[in-house]
């Protein structure tokens, strides 16, 4: 395993020639549904189901039906919420962050991340719906113009969220949706049956490979990208500030905006890394998603879970710094209060599994790699539920301090949670192409043109492709595009 | 259409220039389609048209339906509650303004005691409770089952008309004439056998002559008497003492050194409106040389006890010996040898403390204060203690010349004191003999009450004729022939008198929901033969104007005198307060015997707080009212000091089986700091058996361990055996409980400045302190909001709070508040908007307690407003933190950022979800205050100071053209507080008296370093003690 890091690593390997390429993405679309899919599509409908059902309880119910009570007004709601929102970080950091900085290497994972971000969305969008004692409700919470001139709060965090959720939920939809136009186009000229081609057709939005339409494209891509990026930072900062805006010890504190969009990005890409490590296996896909890109994410990781720890270890300085009693007070209950056992998980998932991502043989250990991810998502739910549970648990008054204990409902809108998710993640892996195709002949060997040591024109690729058109005529697909 | 009638020429002719043709047919003129066109709609088609098949409805008609089925549609889908008809007064009644109340005075007896009440009714529906202020005794207050008994007149599992058991042994629904006749009739042929009447301490003197009457007409009655728990004690030493046959009152604001032995007279003990309330005078913080001082000795830490300045732990049955010490200490500095020395000599004070590890300096503390306060200190027994405490207790009281402060002015109905355990022994031997032809409980639950070895269950088995009057069903009605429903108090005429001063009068306010009648009017119908309405109300008029008028010497006729008296609720009478007699000394011969020392277990029974003995059971405001002192709810326990815990390898929510002889209970125990060792102390009134769904399977029947002989006392067994069975039980606590020396918790309340208090020679000294510790004036980035106008703001005055939970019913009654049930208490979903918060400090063994209550606080930088997303909760221009219901979508972040966590979230429909939907019964429609909006599911609430009443006095201003005040406005918690302790109030009329106490020295606010700038001010409490450190 000597790899030569002064060297770009090859994106993609194995030299496919660019039909191969489309063909090995564009499989999984045309084959015939295996007994394997519909195992898994069983269990994550399983879930989505009991999801469902806990659900029902909930609305018919009341909020009740949860475990939460007055001291502890967001338990498990709450945590869902963030944790999903964090989930969803990756594929915006990925999609635009690192487009702008043209780390080409995000190619192969970007279109997966990318719909996981949106269905992770999804999935953290309902909970601020549901988590209100009533839901049906719940549009007081958008500014409509209305005969009694009532608006709502706009000085409310829960309102910025509703901004900042929602935006970056439309941006994220609207970029990944951007980077599978060409896509479709493919999809659209490759396919044979009609049905197929008419929907594909009207996705492609009448895309023909043309310059200007790649002129337009990149132009567009690059603005959503700009767009986007800053919403990396925002949304979970502003998710952030549902707590550091309030003055319950353990909230109020200046340093959760970039705490949070760490952790968001550090569980994001634990996410990302989880499912891709079985996409790459099942779809064949481990010369596009390389052991490489696990080991980007990987280091990813360990920057993000490095800045967590540091945040940790801040936010107990600064509550000894401080001199606030109860400050104090909530941290050391942390370490040594009831619910103690959280933050264990909390730090060793975070802090202390992460650390052996130092060592290069783990970082390309795929087995190993994909516990620490689920490690990193174990560890960052904990995070969310010491922050809300934990703090709001032991507050100011010992009085009404109280314990939260979950319900069997709880269990059933978490376990639901997932189940969406992974049912969303499923349903895409089988409609739509889990990589970019386009992106990928551009990230291909030779793919891009280049003026060193020859004339023009290198004839590079061993003659797996004959790339002698630039970019353009590459992207073209390798079939004889009419 | 015309008729073709040119014939097939014409026809031929038109052929030519067919313009335009639909068909071949058409084209070719073929003859079937020219005929088929003549006709506009082809054969068949218009058959259903037919108009003699068509159905007769006319055009007008259908519209007529429709509209009218449209009308239906809008008339009947409208969610209209009740659906019943809504009739508006033809004719008003003169007293009734649709929303405006009426004030009724009246009277309600509970264990002995009568409470002068008034009754808030609005449309004719009682639905609060309050103190009257003209009775002598209450002075405008009232005690929280007074007020819960608001809720009990609408409990829908009253019995709603007679029952009758059939030959089966089922009780059947009868009617009103089957039983009285049947009932006549038996009575009348009883044959010279006992007819026994079994009651509770009777306080009417009409209800005795009602009782006279019956007994003139059935010559074999008899009258038994008994109260689960009873002064029976205390008057019969006072009565050996001083020859009088009931205790004096006590007054108590004349005491500057109090003394309570195992006696709980700001809880249980007594008159606690009353007594709370002088008591209360005395810890007045701008007359800190009148401040009194309370020492307290008990097994358990009682109310007395968290508001006492020294508090001492000792087991009950030591109480003897303790007098006696203290007894010999003080006569050792006083001249008196009343008694023997050789008895007395037995006794050393601070043997027996050190002994007994009580503080020694505190004993002699205590010593100096009584001998320095002579005929201005009072030392009182609980009545659970035996005979001869009392009598030493009466002794003590003499030597130090406090019988000054009694007032010789209790009386007894003639004739209906209660019985003994001769006469109840006595009733049960002829019950068995069968020389008893009827038993007769008259709103009594003797088989729930009485000692298990009294063997009553059994030998009522046994009489012919079993009759039960009783709000609803119990233990007693159980075994009863026939169960007659008897109205509640609200429902029924009644007078009381208790003391010679004065009589309460009862007056209904409502005619009785069900088919039922007032437990007098039963009895009467039988003494006469023929019921008609009104027949008490007539009796009662007819005894007073023949017995009671002429003693008054009222310059009034008497119906003019009737119809005040019954206005101001109360008759006040001129007979003077007799004096205290002499001592016997004779009485003290009862002082030689040397007591048994005991040093097993001891078990101490006492009355509960909310539930009464039992009779509160199925009231959910009283069942969810927090322990004073430990918070549980929904449950009484045994509860054990530490030390015993220990000793018995138990933890909180272990069961123990307790056994004294052969009566044995299992019961789940609560580790209450500052109880004596091996000392087991059980609240009774729980573990019915026989009462409605919210009574039922709350707590354990303690009762079962009262033996007819009593041990101690009736109250009181020693050599009892403990085990632990190994089974745990859930006891439920509205404050989580924290073990009292878990380093993490202990100096939370201080370091935060959650409670500041300190001492009374503190204060002097400084009286600066507590301004001293509140926070510099902490800035704000903006600008203060003006309050030009009025600004609310309300003061809790720490020395007068007794943390007895008045505040919290009289709360659940004005604004509606659900009872949500011990399970969900038990996830901390409790609804009520004010409470008690209670904290310990100290050891575990002797802890100094705190009370604090906690409401909304009405921040001016209120954190729950800026964080809801949809502004339903916000400032109003009076300084309110206003809470928008409808507005509300329930996120709970308000409830999340609020520090003092005073907000409550219907986390259900409470009133659904409570036992299946026992609170969404019709009736219970009729308790709410219709001003307070009742909240659905999913809706955050909390306190608004009573903004229902502040909106009523505001308009009420408008209305008269005067100035809007502060002391306008009165909120239901103040209303109820009996210590006056808390206080409302424009902040902004310096003029006002709220203004001194919101500007107190003494005066601060909780969590003022977050800022948030709360309109509740504490003024701290003030420990009695002999120094300066708190």
């Amino acid at each position: 395993m000597n790899i030569d890091y002064t060297k770009e690593l090859a994106l993609v390997e194995g030299n496919p020639r660019l039909a191969d390429i489309d063909e090995l993405i564009s499989r999984p679309l045309t084959q015939p549904v295996t007994k394997k899919y519909y195992i898994a599509l069983s269990i994550s409908g399983t879930a989505l189901l009991i999801g469902v059902y806990s659900l029902w309880l909930t609305l018919y119910y009341g909020i009740g039906m949860w475990g939460n009570n007055v001291p502890v007004g967001w338990a498990f709601d709450i945590t869902n919420f963030v944790f999903w929102i964090g989930i969803g970080h990756a594929g915006t950091l990925i999609s635009a962050i690192l487009f702008l900085l043209r780390q080409r290497w995000r190619t192969g994972i970007a279109r997966f991340a990318e719909a996981m971000t949106i269905f992770a969305v999804m999935t953290a969008g309902i909970f601020p719906v549901i988590h209100t004692g009533r839901p049906w409700l719940a549009g007081y919470l958008i500014p409509y113009p209305n005969q009694h001139l009532l608006w709502p709060n706009f000085i409310s965090p829960l309102l910025w969220d509703v901004f900042a959720v929602s935006t970056y939920f439309t941006v994220s939809l609207l970029f990944w949706y951007m980077g599978l136009i060409p896509d479709f186009a493919i999809l659209r000229d490759r396919t044979v049956s009609k049905v197929k081609k008419t929907i594909y057709s009207v996705f492609s939005l009448g895309w023909r490979h043309s310059n200007r339409h790649w002129r337009h494209y990149e132009k567009v891509y690059m603005i959503l990208a700009g767009l986007a990026t800053p919403l990396v930072l925002s949304v979970h900062t502003i998710v952030s500030f549902d707590f550091a805006v309030s003055l319950i010890p353990g909230w109020h504190t200046t340093i959760f905006p970039p705490y949070f969009v760490a952790g968001a990005i550090y569980s994001g890409f634990a996410m990302v890394m989880t499912v891709l490590i079985f996409v790459r296996k099942i779809f064949d896909m481990e010369n596009l998603i390389t052991l490489n890109h696990l080991e980007r994410m990987a280091k990813v990781m360990l920057l993000t879970s490095s800045m967590v720890a540091y945040s940790y270890l801040m936010e107990f300085f600064i509550a000894w710094y401080s001199q606030v009693p109860s400050e104090q007070y909530d941290f050391w209950a942390r370490v040594v209060g009831p619910y103690r056992w959280a933050w264990y998980f909390m730090i060793s998932c975070n802090f202390l599994i992460p650390q052996l991502i130092w060592f290069k043989k783990i970082r390309r250990s795929v087995p190993i790699l994909f516990i620490i991810s689920i490690c990193a998502n174990i560890g960052m739910w904990f995070e969310r539920f010491v922050i809300i549970v934990q703090s709001l648990s032991r507050d100011f008054l010992p009085s009404s301090w109280h314990m939260f204990t979950p319900t069997l409902v709880d269990f059933g809108v978490l376990t639901g949670s997932f189940g969406l998710f992974f049912t969303l993640v499923l349903l895409f892996a089988k409609t739509l192409p889990v990589v970019s195709m386009v992106e990928t002949k551009s990230v291909l060997e030779g793919s891009q043109p280049h003026h060193y040591n020859d004339d023009h024109n290198g004839e590079v690729g061993a003659g797996h492709a004959n790339i002698t058109a630039g970019v353009g005529a590459a992207l073209n697909g390798g079939k004889n595009g009419n | 259409m015309a008729e073709n009638i040119d014939g097939q020429d014409n026809l031929e002719q038109k052929r030519t220039d067919p313009n335009y043709w639909q068909s071949f047919k058409d084209l070719y003129n073929d003859i079937s389609f020219t005929e088929a066109k003549k006709h506009e709609f082809s054969k068949g088609v218009t058959d259903d048209f037919d108009l003699s098949k068509l159905s007769n409805v006319s055009r007008r008609k259908f519209i007529a339906l429709v509209s009218a089925s449209a009308a239906l549609a809008a008339a009947g889908c409208s969610d209209y509650r009740g659906n019943g008809k809504i009739i508006p007064y033809r004719t008003k009644p003169e007293e009734i303004t649709l929303g405006v109340p009426d004030y009724y005075a009246s009277t309600y007896v509970e264990n002995g005691q009568d409470y002068g009440i008034l009754i808030k009714t609005r449309e004719g529906r009682p639905i609060k409770v309050d103190g009257n202020p003209d009775h002598p005794a209450s002075k405008g207050k009232t005690s929280a089952k007074a007020q819960a008994a608001i809720l009990s007149l609408y409990d829908p599992e009253r019995l709603q008309q007679p029952l009758r058991k059939n030959s089966s042994g089922i009780l059947m629904k009868s009617t009103w004439q089957h039983i009285d006749n049947e009932i006549s009739n038996k009575l009348a042929s009883i044959n010279g056998k006992e007819i026994s009447i079994i009651s509770h301490k009777i306080v009417s003197p009409t209800s005795a002559q009602t009782l006279n009457d019956f007994k003139q007409k059935y010559p074999s009655a008899k009258v038994y008497s008994y109260e689960l728990f009873n002064e029976s004690i205390r008057n019969t030493a006072w009565q050996k003492c001083y020859g009088d046959k009931v205790f004096p009152t006590v007054k108590w604001d004349q005491a500057k050194i109090i003394l309570a032995l195992e006696s709980d007279f700001l809880g249980t003990d007594g008159n606690k409106v009353e007594a709370s309330r002088l008591y209360a005078q005395r810890r007045n913080n701008s007359d800190l040389d009148n401040f009194n001082r309370l020492y307290a000795v008990e097994g358990n830490l009682s109310l007395t006890g968290i508001n006492a300045d020294y508090r001492m732990r000792l087991r009950p049955d030591l109480q003897f010996e303790f007098v006696m010490s203290l007894l010999n200490e003080i006569s050792k500095h006083t001249d008196s040898t009343i008694i023997d020395s050789a008895v007395m000599n037995q006794y050393n004070l601070y043997e027996f403390a050190q002994k007994n590890s009580l503080y020694g300096n505190i004993l002699e503390l205590l010593v100096k204060d009584l001998l320095k306060n002579k005929s201005a200190s009072i030392i009182y027994a609980g009545r659970t203690l035996p005979e001869n405490v009392h009598i030493a207790v009466n002794l003590l009281n003499e030597i130090l010349g406090n019988t000054k402060l009694y007032t010789q002015d209790t009386v007894e109905q003639n004739d209906y004191s209660l019985s003994n355990k001769e006469e109840l022994e006595n009733l049960i031997q002829s019950m068995n003999s069968g020389s008893v032809g009827a038993v007769i409980s008259f709103d009594a639950n003797p088989v729930y009450h009485l000692a298990s070895d009294f063997g009553f269950s059994d030998a009522l088995k046994k009489v012919p004729l079993v009759i039960s009057l009783s709000e609803s069903e119990n233990e007693t009605s159980e075994f009863a022939n026939y169960v007659i429903p008897i109205s509640h108090p609200f429902e029924s005429w009644g007078d009381a008198q208790t003391r010679s001063g004065y009589y309460s009068l009862q007056q209904p306010v409502i005619s009785p929901l069900f088919y039922t009648r007032q437990k007098e009017e039963v009895l009467l119908a039988w003494v006469t033969g023929n019921y008609k309405e009104n027949i008490y109300h007539d009796y009662m008029m007819n005894n007073w104007q023949k017995n009671i008028y002429p003693a008054l010497n009222e310059m009034l006729d008497f119906n003019r005198f009737w119809l005040g008296a019954l206005q101001r609720g109360i008759v006040k009478t001129s007979v003077d307060a007799k004096h205290v007699g002499s001592f016997d000394k004779t009485s003290l011969n009862s002082l030689s015997e040397k007591p048994k020392t005991n040093t097993g277990y001891v078990v101490c029974l006492r009355e509960s707080y909310s539930a009464g003995d039992g009779k509160y059971a199925n009231n959910g405001w009283l069942q969810e009212l927090p322990h004073p002192v430990t918070k549980v709810t929904w449950d009484n326990y045994a509860s054990v000091s530490v030390a015993t815990a220990k000793q018995l390898n138990v933890e909180e929510r272990d069961v123990i089986e307790i056994s004294i002889g052969s009566r044995k209970l299992n019961i789940p125990v609560v580790i209450q700091p500052g109880s004596s060792d091996n000392t087991i102390t059980i609240e009774l009134g729980y573990g019915r058996t026989k009462c409605g769904i919210v009574g039922l399977g709350t707590g354990f029947n303690a009762n079962v361990l009262l033996s007819k002989d009593g041990d101690v006392s009736p109250w009181i067994y020693t050599s009892a055996e403990i085990k632990k069975t190994g089974d745990t039980y859930e006891i439920i606590s509205t404050m989580e409980h924290h073990p009292i020396n878990d380093p993490l918790v202990s100096g939370v309340v201080k370091e935060r400045k959650i409670i500041l208090e300190g001492t009374v020679l503190g204060y002097k000294k400084n009286p600066n302190f507590i301004q001293e510790q509140r926070p510099e004036n902490t800035k704000s980035l903006y600008n203060p909001h003006d309050y030009p106008g009025v600004k609310w703001g309300m003061s809790i005055d720490l020395n007068k709070c007794t943390g007895c939970g008045e505040c919290v019913v009289s709360c659940n009654a004005e604004n509606n508040i659900p009872v949500v049930g011990k399970d969900q208490v038990k996830v901390s979903r409790e609804m009520q908007w004010i409470r008690i918060d209670r904290y310990y400090s100290g050891s575990a063994e002797n802890p100094k307690i705190s009370l604090e209550p906690m409401l909304c606080q009405q921040c001016d930088h209120a954190p729950c407003e800026n964080v809801c997303p949809v502004a339903a909760t916000n400032h109003s221009d009076d300084g309110l933190n206003q809470m928008v219901y409808n507005r509300c979508v329930g996120t709970r972040y308000c409830s999340n950022n609020c520090p003092y966590k005073v907000r409550r979230f219907n986390f259900f429909n409470f009133r659904d979800h409570f036992r299946d939907g026992y609170q969404q019964s019709n009736l219970f429609d009729l308790v709410y205050n219709p001003e307070v909006t009742v909240r659905s599911r999913g809706v955050m609430e909390k306190c608004t100071f009573c903004i229902q009443r502040i909106m009523d006095a505001r308009a009420a201003a408008i209305r008269e053209h005067i100035p809007f005040k502060g002391s306008d406005v009165r909120t239901a918690c103040q209303d109820a507080c009996n210590t006056e302790a808390i206080k409302f109030g424009d902040m902004n009329d310096k003029e006002s008296e709220f203004y001194k106490y919101r500007n107190h020295e003494l005066g601060y606010y909780v969590l003022e370093n977050l800022n948030v700038r709360p309109n509740v001010t504490y003024l701290a409490k003030l420990r009695n003690t002999h120094s300066e450190e708190a």
